[in-house]
Formats: C-alpha cells, sequence, structure tokens
C-alpha cells in the first residue's frame, strides 16, 4: 500500500506533560483519513509534527516517502483549528501572499485564486478587506488559502467548526472531489459524526495514545458481532441483569445490548425468549462512538469526556 | 532561510504598512511639528522685545540717571548690529520716595497688578554694598531681560565704585570688555568652528533615534501579537519557518522605518531648510552643518539598535495574546532605551571618559551612546569597531534566543505564561528534529 504520511513510534512531550505517545500511523495514498478523539486527546500536536511546526522528540515522519523538507512543505494544504486572516489585508493581496509563501507563481496564483474566487462566488469582494467579509465568507478564504498551491495532501483540523450547515455541505463536496482526483485527505476532529459520513480510514486516539486504527468498514464489521437491537417487553433494569449481557441502553423505545464476549447469540435469544416477549430484533451496526468508547475501555484508558 | 518566503514575508510587512494613511500622517506631520516647534523657540528667543514699564526706586540717588543712559546705550548698539538677541526697550521713570519704603513698595505692588507698570526696582545703598538689588514684577522668567538689566546695573555700579576709588573712567570701559571663547572642534581632518549648530543636529538626530526604536519596536510587537490574536499565525507557519517569520517581520518594519527616514530627509532637504536655515543664520548659532560622516554613523547605529531592539520586543511579545499582557515585559526595552538617553549629558561632557566608553559598549545603550560619541568627538576606530562587534553579536544572541521563544510562543494561547514557563520554552527541541537513525524491524 502506498503512503502518504506515515509516522513510525513518535513522541512529543512539553515539559512532563506526554501530548503524543508513541504513536505509529500510516495514512495510505488517496484516503480520506480520519484522526479522531477528544479534545486533548493529541490530535493537534501530532498534525503539528507532521507539518513540521513543532519537533518530534523522537520517532520518525514521513511525508510521501520522504522526511518533511520544503519541497514537501510545500505539496501540503493545511488548515489548522486555530485559524484567521491578517483584518486589514485586501482578500486579493492577502490570497496572493499566502501563495506567495507556498512558492506559487505570480501568473499562477492569478489563475487559481480567480478560478476559486468564481467557484465561490466571491469576486465582488476581491479589493475588500477582509475585515469587511462576513464569517462564511473568511472561512471560503481560508480554505482558497488551503488549497490554492494545489497540494498532494490536504490536513484539516476541525474544518467544519463554526460553519453553517450550507457551507459544511459545500466544504464536504469540496473534500469528495479532492479525493476523486487521487489526493489524500486527513479529517481530525472531535465530532465522531462528522467523520463517520466521510472517512474511509481513522486512526482514534486519547490520552496521547492510538487506540485504534483501520478502515471504517473492517472496524464495523469487527465491532458489529457483538451488538443486538431488540425490541422487547422488559425493563431496562431486566435487561441488564440478562445473562450475557455486557452492556445496555435505551434507544428509540428499543434496546441496544452489547454482549459479553464468547455468548451465543442465539442462545441468548432463545433463553430471553423463555422469560420476555420480543417484538423484534436486528444486528446492529456500531456507531463510531460505541467503537470508540469500547476502544478506549479495552484499552483500559479511561476517558473522561466524549463530546 | 528561504529567502524566497522570508521575501513574501518582508513585502507584505513592507507594503501593508507603507499603504497607510496612518504612515503617511505621521511620516509627513512629525518633521513639520518638529520644525514648527524649532521655528517658534527661535523666533520667541529673538522677539523679547516690547516695552517695559519700570519704576526705579534709587536710594542712592545717583543710578537712576547712569541706569537709562546704559540700557538705552545697550538699546542703541543692539540695534546697530542687528543682534537677534535683541531685549525689550526700556521705560524708566524715577519715583521719589516719601515716607516709608514698605509703603512706596505696596503702592508700586499695587500698580503693577493694576497694569500700569511692568515691574519695579529698588535701589538700596545696603543692599548694594551686599551686591543686590531687588526687582519686582508679574514676570521674573524671562532672561534675556533680565540678564541686561543685571549687566547694566553691575557696569554702572562698577563705574561708580571705580570713580570713587579715583580710578580713571576709561579703566572701566576697558575693564568691561567680555573675552568671547570660541570653540574650535579638533579632529583628525583639521579644525573647525563649532558654532553649536553641529551639537543641537546630533541631539536631534539622537533623540529622532531615540524615538524611532520606541516606534518602531512597538510596531514589531505589535505586528507579532496580532498574528497570534488574529489566529492566522499557524497557517503561515505551515507555510514558513517560524524564523523567517521573525526575520521577514524585523526587516519589513526595518525598511519601513528607512523609507519613513529617507522621506523625512527628502522633506528636509528640500522644503524646510531654507526656512529652518534662514531662522538659524539670523541667530548667533551659525548654519548647521551636518557632516555626511554623522549620517553614515546615525544610520549604521540606527540600524544596529534597530534590530537589537526588534529581537528584544519579540521575544517579549510572543508568548502573549494582547497588547496588555505584554505591558508589563514592554517596561525592559523602554527602560534600557531611555537608559541610553539619561546618561547622555553626562556623555556629552567628556566623550571620552571612562563612563562615555562603557556606555557605548553597553550593547542596550550602544546604539545611541556610540553615536553620540561620534558626532561630538573623534572615538578610535577599535572602539567602535568593538561596539558594533558587541552589538552585533548580543543581537545574533537576542534573536536566536527570540527565535526559540518566538516558535513556541506564537503557538501557545490561553492562559497567560509565566516568565519561568517561558524561559523554559526556550529549552523545547528545535524545529530540526532530532531523528534518531533507529531503523529496526517494523
Amino acid at each position: 500500500m502506498d503512503t502518504a504520511i506515515g509516522l513510525t513510534s513518535v513522541s512529543k512531550s512539553f515539559g512532563k506533560f506526554r501530548a503524543v505517545d508513541a504513536l505509529s500511523l500510516a495514512v495510505p495514498r488517496g484516503a480520506m483519513f480520519g484522526l479522531l478523539g477528544p479534545n486533548g486527546a493529541g490530535k493537534t500536536t501530532t498534525i503539528r509534527m507532521i507539518m513540521n511546526i513543532t519537533a518530534p522528540d523522537s520517532g520518525e515522519i514521513r511525508i510521501l516517502g520522504n522526511p518533511m523538507d520544503r519541497e514537501t512543505q510545500n505539496r501540503i494544504g493545511y488548515l489548522p483549528e486555530e485559524r484567521g486572516l491578517y483584518r486589514k489585508m485586501k482578500v486579493i493581496d492577502h490570497l496572493y501572499f499566502l501563495a506567495a509563501i507556498k512558492e506559487v507563481g505570480r501568473e499562477e496564483a492569478r489563475r487559481r485564486i480567480a478560478d476559486w474566487l468564481d467557484k465561490m462566488e466571491l469576486r465582488p469582494w476581491l479589493n475588500k478587506k477582509v475585515d469587511e467579509l462576513s464569517k462564511g465568507m473568511q472561512q471560503k478564504i481560508q480554505f482558497i488559502a488551503t488549497i490554492v498551491h494545489d497540494p498532494d495532501i490536504l490536513i484539516l483540523d476541525e474544518p467544519f467548526s463554526g460553519l453553517d450547515p450550507i457551507n459544511v455541505a459545500l466544504m464536504r463536496d469540496y473534500f469528495l472531489e479532492f479525493r476523486a482526483r487521487g489526493k489524500t485527505i486527513v479529517f481530525c476532529t472531535h465530532v465522531l459524526e462528522q467523520a463517520e459520513k466521510l472517512c474511509d480510514e481513522i486512526c482514534l486516539m486519547a490520552r496521547s495514545k492510538k487506540v485504534l486504527e483501520g478502515s471504517m468498514k473492517e472496524l464495523k464489521r469487527r465491532y458489529s458481532q457483538d451488538l443486538l437491537r431488540v425490541a422487547m417487553d422488559a425493563s431496562l433494569e431486566e435487561v441488564r441483569t440478562l445473562p450475557g449481557v455486557a452492556s445496555a441502553k435505551a434507544v428509540d423505545g428499543t434496546f441496544v445490548l452489547g454482549l459479553a464476549p464468547g455468548t451465543d447469540r442465539r442462545e441468548f435469544l432463545k433463553r430471553t425468549l423463555e422469560r420476555f416477549r420480543i417484538d423484534a430484533f436486528s444486528q446492529k451496526e456500531p456507531e463510531l462512538e460505541e467503537i470508540y468508547i469500547d476502544a478506549v475501555r479495552s484499552a483500559g484508558i479511561e476517558d473522561r469526556t466524549i463530546e | 532561510m528561504n529567502w524566497k518566503k522570508t521575501f513574501a514575508v518582508v513585502r507584505r510587512e513592507y507594503v501593508e504598512r507603507v499603504r497607510t494613511k496612518a504612515f503617511w500622517i505621521a511620516t509627513l506631520l512629525i518633521p513639520i511639528l518638529f520644525l514648527a516647534y524649532i521655528g517658534i523657540q527661535i523666533s520667541i528667543s529673538k522677539k523679547t522685545g516690547g516695552e517695559r514699564q519700570l519704576v526705579v526706586v534709587d536710594l542712592t540717588g545717583k543710578l537712576y540717571q547712569p541706569l537709562a543712559k546704559e540700557l538705552a546705550d545697550t538699546e542703541a548698539k543692539q540695534r546697530k548690529e542687528g543682534s537677534s538677541s535683541k531685549g525689550p526697550h526700556w521705560s524708566l521713570t524715577e519715583r521719589p520716595v516719601n515716607g516709608s519704603l514698605d509703603a512706596a513698595k505696596e503702592d508700586l505692588r499695587k500698580e503693577v497688578l493694576a497694569k500700569k507698570i511692568n515691574g519695579y526696582l529698588i535701589l538700596e545703598p545696603a543692599k548694594l554694598e551686599k551686591e543686590e538689588v531687588e526687582y519686582y514684577s508679574t514676570t521674573v522668567s524671562d532672561f534675556i531681560a533680565l540678564s541686561q538689566l543685571q549687566s547694566a546695573i553691575g557696569r554702572i555700579w562698577m563705574r561708580q565704585k571705580m570713580a570713587a576709588h579715583g580710578l580713571p573712567a576709561d579703566l572701566a570701559k576697558e575693564l568691561e570688555t567680555r573675552i568671547d571663547l570660541k570653540p574650535f572642534k579638533v579632529t583628525e581632518k583639521g579644525t573647525a568652528e563649532e558654532k553649536g549648530a553641529g551639537i543641537i543636529a546630533a541631539l536631534i538626530l539622537l533623540i529622532l533615534m531615540y524615538s524611532t526604536f520606541f516606534m518602531y519596536g512597538y510596531q514589531v510587537m505589535r505586528g507579532t501579537i496580532e498574528e497570534k490574536s488574529n489566529r492566522i499565525v499557524e497557517i503561515i507557519v505551515a507555510s514558513v519557518r517560524p524564523t523567517e517569520l521573525m526575520a521577514g517581520k524585523i526587516l519589513g518594519i526595518g525598511l519601513v522605518g528607512l523609507t519613513q527616514y529617507f522621506v523625512w530627509s527628502v522633506v528636509a532637504m528640500n522644503l524646510s531648510l531654507p526656512v529652518f536655515a534662514g531662522l538659524l543664520t539670523s541667530s548667533d548659532m551659525g548654519m548647521p552643518r551636518i557632516p555626511v560622516s554623522l549620517l553614515g554613523y546615525f544610520m549604521l547605529f540606527f540600524l544596529l539598535g534597530y534590530f537589537l531592539y526588534a529581537s528584544v520586543y519579540t521575544m517579549i511579545s510572543a508568548p502573549f495574546n494582547t497588547d496588555q499582557e505584554a505591558q508589563q515585559l514592554a517596561m525592559i526595552p523602554m527602560t534600557l532605551i531611555l537608559g541610553g538617553l539619561a546618561v547622555y549629558p553626562g556623555v556629552m561632557n567628556n566623550p571620552s571618559g571612562g563612563m562615555a566608553l562603557f556606555f557605548s559598549l553597553f550593547p542596550f545603550t550602544a546604539s545611541l551612546i556610540m553615536f553620540l560619541r561620534t558626532a561630538v568627538s573623534e572615538p578610535p576606530a577599535w572602539q567602535i569597531l568593538l561596539s558594533v562587534a558587541i552589538m552585533i553579536s548580543t543581537t545574533a544572541g537576542l534573536a536566536w534566543l527570540a527565535g526559540r521563544i518566538y516558535r513556541v510562543g506564537i503557538l501557545m494561547y490561553g492562559k497567560k505564561p509565566t516568565i519561568p514557563e517561558i524561559l523554559r520554552w526556550a529549552r523545547y527541541s528545535p524545529g530540526k528534529a532530532p531523528q534518531p537513525a533507529v531503523k529496526q524491524a517494523s
């Protein structure tokens, strides 16, 4: 498999705080890769190390097969979580500046900026100061700045935060278009539902460590075997105490049950039917959140918050 | 260092600043205000004229007439010579004392307050023996008029005393001749008469240098904090190394400073110099001759000082998110710059002394003080070179430290860091990752 970004046992500490602990990952070329985890899990530090903004204390990072250098840096487009613009600059000058620091020639920059401004219907705002633009427009400008040098890899840290639903949809379309052109996208978020819809490969992080990595399909298959959705005539308390049930919760008038490992599903249903009426049951495809919680638990890292 | 990227930063810093109205207003307004101030000062000092109604209470009975004559003579002499520092026209009246002196004084006091007269002079024999004469007026701060009055009284008092001792009146005239001390500055290239204008020009340049350190140092600080509070800095450091961003910013703002100086000198050469020179030549100071070497030293020490202080300002602004937070540490460069300005009178008095040498080598005052020394004396070449070398190496060290603090600081948001924390940042591993050559089975 062709690797766009490869990390080998990368660690980074700030003073006594270990932000990233022996992290290894491989982002396949052409993937929509989700780097997921709650706030403070070490995602942003990981991305900053990939971008060579902060240096790892140990470990190795390879981008498109090479260690990070100036050439490589110019092939990545990065949209940080903390993002803004110079407020007093004209839109066009600002975009030229951001293209210039990616070493895009003036002519090339002019063409690409014009294309994107047309696409995003921002052309009338060309000579306005950034200050005069709405927040949504500023976010579009930031996006143009991220891709103005036509990067092979896009790294997006919480790209949807602060966007209205229309712009979320618009951005998502652009991301999908990028992937369709064979580019690699690393998508970093703590909102698991967004990742679930977009990503085909994920890495879950918690407390500075990787807890899970793989393709979304495979992960779902792996975790779905023990999950059942059952509509039955019982209280949550009764369901929870059934033999073989490891976890249970009530969702929309049904119960989502996690079976203890090694529990035979047919045996479990048979036994349950003897005591309660079962109206319906199905195999439940796990949500990313459930996979995440499960992975964090089994990795022995109790996590505080999942938003 | 990638110069293409650094240049893009320099260009942005420069163009965005030079384009603003504020830059042009400041650039054009400062010399205008400066010249207006000097012009007003000079014309005020030239026109202390006007008429003074002075009542003289002459208890000696023999000083009034000579005094009136002496003052009239001085005025006539000044008019003939066309001297610039004219005194007022004195209009004297004698007032006899009928009754007590205190009562007379009280009457005169009322007349002064009623603005009938400008002031009154009491010539008492007892006080004169103690070399004292009392002068009463609502304004006692017009030095030219007062010194004129004082020397006139002094002269007639001396003449009378000499006459009393039976000395010839001609001798008094001869004794009155004042010796003019004409200073000549000795330099390697010969001697030149120094009329004070050269020193004034050097002081003006000194004040200009000192205020531009503040101005541009502050701009570097504001720019750094603005990038953080705008949240743009991370977008930029994804393309540009923090050191390049820092260097680009300092260079760009430095160029803005040079542009401002360039505009100022053009304005000074073309527009205001004739006016300025006109005012100066009619005074006693003579035309300011600013030698080219002085301007050369000015540029050199401005740039050295600017880079030094810009590094300090970068260092103290990178950890913070608002101007207020940085304000506390901004006292450090401010004190250092002011320190240079505070010691300048001592250096002027003895430009080759130990204190002058110390402060012209101490890196934080060196730019101001070494410049001043080159302006008022000729320091040995080795001292100039040593000073420049010390400044360059200090700047290199500070820039290195500033760079380390900057690269961490610009990405730190949230709570205001403490100074020990900031110093700890400098020890974090730098951008070039220590890539261990571990090639184990993977």
